[in-house]
């Protein structure tokens, strides 16, 4: 994949991300004061960090809090479509989601395709009580009808353009990312 | 996209034309898939609304059961197009077979044939994928891949480790592959068989032994036994099998030095009790071969998950 | 047209002229009139109703003969008829040959070579004679009638395809037909050691994972067919040797005066068992192809002399029979058309050899070993030459080729060198653009 001249703005740096995980991380407890969610599951990749990061926040109110992670590459619906086969990332839920109350992470929700094939995962494991949503950044642009419960920040796009949130776990730097192909 | 991935191929002919990256990228795939199963629901929507066909031109229960279940349990549909293999079924056949299958909009092939090269006619003739389920003495690439990713779960870090081949090279599409594959991976592989069984022009990686003492001298990690084919002994490549038993099979003796040593064991299967292995040796704690059994349903999804059936016509990008 | 050609004289103007037994090749003009070559020389001029030919850049030689072809007529008109093969031969520069009778049913008695003769008669454009069998339907059991296909004007018998494998019966036929001065010309191979074989046995064929011909199936019946001559006194013809260990025995057997000849097809001498890539059909042929070393080694044998003669063991299949698997598909590929070619462009344009080598093995020796004067560029000779053009290029398409078949490895290849003229008897038998 070849990226012709992205143009790229930053939307949020360090110290932003840090703010809005705290900020997302109290909504969830706010919530959540009366039924403690039983785990979080972040979706790889960067998912799996923010559900990590908000995991930490919330140390002190829910001490145990479990994590589980998803690889939902083998209930995406575009497997055809895509350039290269993806890498598969274990899958790890070691705990019972049946009638669990059940916080899935991403980084970002763009056209829910992503949150439609985890929660078709996720259903395959047993039948929660409930599950929530919970991301860095909504772009907008939804192909689905699906929406977030928890986010931390709203960002006007167009399809032209690409959001990209770097974690220091992940990437060499951190921010939030507004990418631009200028050439169109 | 985030997802690192990989560019797909059409079809897997055999492990020789594989390179590293593509072979590690199969291990490390079968690798979630094996955790699959065990989950209460095994199956994973990836393939959803494909057709996947198995041709059998040699029977084999156990491979073509391998692949019927690798390919339910990624959704696809999968259907057995039963050859006669009664009657002579000649290469020209096949096309006019292929065309069928064509016509029929079959996604994937998984082929076995007695010639060599069949697999690869057929991918030529089809825009599905065709995946070799072993053809001739040439190649059996998903018995490869088994192979390997059954090393590694018991040796993580296999490069150096030692395997030994026993048995009929000559004939074996499975040494062949699997000796390529570990070759490959950075594994050491020597070979032990009669000399009527073992070519001298075999591949120059892999040194022969004469006799199981200065084959287990070599300190092997990894034993693995060839089945071996009764006609053989019709077609004087040794004289009886008991013999064969007696000078190369895998007699209770041996499994006791075997056990000593805590070399493993492996067999493509099925065995042939009383011929390469004796029967007590089946119990033997270091066999891996009841492994190797469930790894092949791993790495044959592995390998359904990552072909793309008409990526040579449409390029691998879109 | 051609009645024309005949009264028209010829005038071939500033071509080089090649001869066997002279290695450089030298510039001369030739006449031809009424059939005959008249006139060669530097300073000879074109009379002035004569056609002049410019063959500036282009060389002269004498035309070819091929000792080894499968015209598959009868029985095989899907594969070849005597007509395509005789364009075939032409195309590529050939103006004779000796077919082989494992056609259906074989050419084993006289009223099987007569009916060929009727056909080649009938429809072929240049002279062909046929072998016959050593034994009745190739069998290898009884002999086949020797003496009525000898007085139909047969030079050689042989079973080829397969070998007379009862050293019982090969002696026989050797002290049978030596008296009547027939050539057996022997297709070496132990069966036994052959099996299903499909291809050379080796480190190519354990890759590729086919059963393998080895080549001692060849050099035990190449050794044994050889002492058999030795001891009747036969004139034994080794065909489309492969092996140099094969090759060395009959150097030996040479040297010891054993009345042994023998030949060697170019896509032996071009390709091995490496170029099997992808079991490509077009590589299947029996005996098959070798290794690297065996490929320099017969060379280095023809240079020496080892080989009598050149001969392409012309063996067309249809695409159906060749669109299979290795080990299926049939033995065969043709090569009338690209021998002389390929010749020259593995060859003679790298400075192997020379083309008085090409001249030698594949124009006066084949002649010769069947009992036919050979046709030198001299004056007072037949006109029975090509022009070849070595600056330019021939694809091997299957509309330029006139076989039936498109069995060959060169399918769509493109190789330097072009057969730009052939004449018989001063008629033109094909000229190009």
């Amino acid at each position: 994949m070849n990226q012709p001249e992205l143009t790229q703005e930053c939307v949020l740096d360090e110290a932003g991300i840090s703010g809005k995980i705290r900020e997302l991380a109290s909504s969830i407890l706010e919530a959540c004061r009366d039924d403690p969610p039983a785990a979080f599951i972040g979706i790889y990749t960067r998912g799996v960090t923010l559900a990590q990061r908000i995991q930490e926040a919330l140390k002190e109110p829910w001490p145990d809090m479990q994590l589980g992670t998803l690889d939902i590459s083998l209930y995406r619906d575009d497997l055809d479509n895509l350039g290269s086969t993806p890498v598969l990332r274990h899958t790890d839920i070691p705990f019972d989601i049946e009638g669990a109350r059940i916080i899935l992470f991403d980084e970002v929700i763009f056209t829910g395709r992503t949150i439609r094939a985890a929660l078709h995962e996720l259903i395959d494991f047993g039948r929660p009580s409930r599950i929530e949503l919970a991301v860095l950044v909504d772009r907008g642009n939804r192909e689905l009808p699906i929406q977030p419960d928890y986010v931390a920040l709203t960002l006007d796009t167009t399809m032209r353009e690409y959001v990209k949130v770097r974690f220091q776990e992940n990437d060499d730097k951190e921010g939030v990312f507004l990418l631009r192909d200028s050439s169109k | 996209m985030t997802e690192e991935g990989l560019k797909p191929r059409k079809d897997l002919l055999d492990i020789e034309s594989l390179d590293l990256e593509e072979i590690e990228f199969l291990l490390k795939t079968a690798g979630p898939f094996k955790e699959l199963f065990s989950r209460s629901v095994k199956k994973v929507p990836a393939l959803r609304g494909k057709t996947v066909l198995t041709l059998f031109y040699e029977p084999s229960t156990r491979t073509r059961t391998s692949f019927e279940i690798a390919a339910n349990r990624l959704s696809a549909d999968v259907t057995n197009f039963g050859v006669s293999t009664s009657s002579v079924v000649k290469g020209e056949s096949i096309l006019d077979t292929v065309d069928t299958l064509q016509a029929m909009r079959t996604d994937y092939i998984v082929i076995r044939h007695g010639d060599s090269g069949i697999p690869g006619l057929v991918a030529k003739h089809t825009r599905a994928s065709v995946l070799n389920a072993g053809d001739g003495y040439h190649a059996h690439p998903t018995q490869a891949l088994l192979d390997a990713f059954t090393l590694r779960e018991v040796y993580p870090e296999s490069a150096g480790k030692r395997v030994l081949i026993v048995g009929d090279i000559l004939h074996s599409r499975v040494a062949r592959s699997t000796s390529i594959i570990l070759n490959k991976l950075g594994v050491e592989v020597s070979v032990l068989g009669p000399g009527s069984l073992v070519p001298p022009a075999r591949h120059t990686f892999m040194h022969a032994f004469t006799n199981w003492g200065d084959a287990l001298d070599w300190q092997p990690h990894v034993v693995y036994l060839l089945r071996v084919q009764l006609e053989r002994q019709q077609e004087q490549f040794f004289p009886s099998l008991s013999e064969y038993h007696g000078v190369y099979g895998l007699t209770n003796r041996r499994v006791e030095i075997l056990r000593q040593k805590g070399i493993y064991l492996m067999h493509p299967g099925p065995v042939n009790r009383g011929v390469e292995i004796a029967d007590d040796a089946m119990k033997y704690e270091r066999s891996l071969i009841n492994q190797q059994v469930e790894n092949g349903i791993a790495v044959r999804m592995a390998a359904l998950y990552w072909l793309r059936p008409g990526t040579d016509e449409r390029g691998g990008d879109s | 047209m051609s009645d024309d050609n005949h009264r028209t004289p010829l005038f071939f103007k500033g071509g080089h002229l090649a001869a066997e037994d002279e290695p450089v090749l030298f510039s001369a003009n030739v006449l031809v009139e009424d059939g005959k070559i008249t006139r060669v020389g530097e300073d000879v001029e074109a009379p002035a109703n004569a056609r002049v030919i410019d063959c500036q850049g282009k060389v002269l030689m004498p035309a070819m003969y091929d000792v080894h072809v499968h015209a598959r007529e009868p029985g095989g008109e899907a594969k070849e008829t005597i007509a395509a093969c005789s364009d075939a031969a032409i195309n590529g520069g050939v103006t004779g040959m000796v077919l082989m009778p494992n056609t259906i049913p074989a050419i084993d008695s006289s009223a099987m070579v007569q009916s060929v003769l009727d056909i080649a008669e009938a429809s072929s454009r240049i002279p062909i004679l046929t072998s016959g069998c050593i034994t009745k339907g190739r069998a290898g059991k009884e002999l086949a009638g020797i003496a009525g296909m000898h007085a139909k004007g047969v030079p050689v018998l042989t079973d080829d395809g397969s070998p007379v494998s009862n050293p019982v019966v090969l002696r026989r036929a050797m002290e049978y037909a030596k008296d009547f001065g027939l050539i057996l010309a022997s297709h070496c191979e132990t069966m036994e050691l052959s099996g299903r074989g499909a291809m050379n046995e080796g480190a190519v064929s354990y890759r590729l994972g086919l059963p393998g011909i080895p080549a001692i199936s060849e050099e035990i019946c190449l050794d044994r067919d050889i002492r058999l001559a030795q001891y009747t006194g036969a004139h034994v013809h080794i065909q489309h040797v492969t092996t140099a260990r094969g090759m060395e025995a009959i150097r030996w057997f040479k040297g010891q005066g054993v009345k042994v000849t023998c030949e060697v097809a170019p896509h032996h001498l071009i390709f091995n068992e490496e170029d099997i890539q992808d079991y490509d059909t077009n590589y299947k042929m029996n005996p098959p192809l070798r290794t690297a070393h065996d490929n320099a080694e017969l060379l280095q044998g023809l240079i020496d002399g080892v080989f009598d003669v050149i001969a392409t063991d012309h063996a067309p299949h249809t695409e159906f029979e060749k669109k299979t698997d290795f080990v299926s598909a049939p033995f065969g590929i043709t090569g009338l058309e690209s021998a002389v070619i390929s010749l020259y462009h593995y060859f003679v344009k790298l400075g192997k050899f020379g083309w008085d080598l090409v001249v030698k093995r594949y124009s006066a020796e084949p002649r010769r070993l069947i009992g036919l004067d050979p046709v030198p560029i001299v004056e007072g000779g037949t006109a029975e030459f090509i022009v070849f053009d070595p600056n330019a290029t021939t694809t091997f398409s299957r509309d330029f080729m006139c076989s039936k078949s498109v069995n060959t490895p060169f399918l769509d290849q493109t190789l330097d060198g072009q057969v730009w003229m052939v004449l018989r008897e001063g008629e033109i038998l094909l000229e190009r653009n």
